[in-house]
């Protein structure tokens, strides 16, 4: 047995294991050739993406996945979003009968919300863990995307990639 | 360190991709298995499988992926045509659309062994494999030409074979 501990971690994390809520999606083909994506049909309305972050985890202190970032990849055309906001939620799961615990993460976002994240263009969003912390068996991330949509907005989400740091 | 070269991950109908056509959850053919099973229909569709292998920064570490196998089940009659292609997704910087590039691969079975009114297991095996870095992921595209005569499909699923290094 050998011992891990790689800081150059990716894990791509494909539209269907998004969640979306508020607005009408489809698979789609819409970007480039053979690259895949779901669309949201346009409409003035806020709608909210929940990228469930598919890394290990373990139940020792300080081994499995440490998340540093995660990339959101994206495509708005037709018209400019209001903003496109990233948060992010670390979830406690509990115990039998007990309610999940949902704690709000520190992040900070490359493209400014309202302008650069916004426009019309192919967007690669940086989402950076302001603290790094190691994933516990008994928790995940959620990073949540919120965008607010002009009327004739079309939303293209291709994917996700999880940054981080394996040590097993 | 860890170099294992007999690494696979299954890749569930739940994160396939379909374009065109009418597409239910169902149970598999077999009992307790899962499908995504499209109703009859004169059409072609698109089926992308997302490759959810581990990607890593560093040169030559990460997954090297080497073969993908897919299952379907066209139990009721075949399919006119089902043409794969494998793409490795170039993803870009913020501004710029990503670059998908066609691999080269062979099949097993066949194009006329994998239309057939049967339980299908076909093997992509790639012809050169490589290394998937961060800034790449693996789509295989699936083009299916159904002829509307009662040609339901069921897909059941994908598995990715690669060597892991870490």
């Amino acid at each position: 047995m050998g011992y891990v501990h790689d800081t150059n971690m990716s894990q791509f994390i494909p539209p269907a294991a998004l969640h979306y809520v508020g607005g009408t999606w489809s698979d789609a083909l819409a970007i480039t050739a053979a690259v895949i994506a779901k669309t949201r049909v346009a409409a003035a309305a806020t709608t909210v993406i929940n990228v469930p972050i598919l890394i290990p985890q373990n139940s020792v202190a300080l081994k499995g996945g440490k998340l540093a970032s995660v990339e959101f990849d994206y495509e708005i055309s037709t018209a400019a979003a209001t903003s496109i906001t990233a948060t992010m939620n670390k979830i406690t799961r509990g115990v039998d009968t007990a309610i999940s615990v949902v704690a709000n993460v520190p992040v900070t976002q490359d493209l400014v919300a309202a302008t650069d994240a916004a426009d019309i263009d192919t967007h690669r969003l940086k989402v950076t863990v302001t603290t790094p912390v190691w994933l516990d068996n008994d928790e995940y991330f959620l990073l949540v995307i919120t965008a607010v949509c002009a009327l004739t907005t079309v939303l293209d989400v291709m994917d996700a990639v999880a940054n981080f740091t394996l040590r097993v | 360190m860890i170099h294992d070269t007999h690494m696979c991950l299954v890749i569930p109908p739940t994160l396939f991709h379909c374009v065109t056509g009418t597409w239910t959850w169902t149970a598999g053919v077999v009992a307790g298995s899962i499908a995504k099973h499209r109703a009859n229909a004169a059409d072609t569709t698109t089926i992308t499988i997302p490759i959810t292998v581990p990607s890593n920064a560093s040169a030559l570490k990460g997954a090297y992926l080497k073969s993908i196998e897919i299952d379907y089940d066209q139990v009721t009659h075949h399919s006119t045509s089902v043409t794969p292609l494998v793409h490795l997704v170039t993803r870009s910087a913020d501004g710029t659309p990503p670059a998908p590039v066609a691999q080269a691969f062979t099949q097993d079975p066949d194009a006329a062994g994998s239309i057939t009114a049967d339980t299908h297991k076909l093997v992509l095996t790639i012809t050169t494999p490589f290394w998937v870095a961060n800034d790449e992921y693996v789509l295989v595209e699936l083009i299916m030409v159904h002829p509307g005569d009662a040609a339901t499909t069921d897909l059941l699923g994908a598995v990715a074979n690669f060597t892991l290094r870490l």
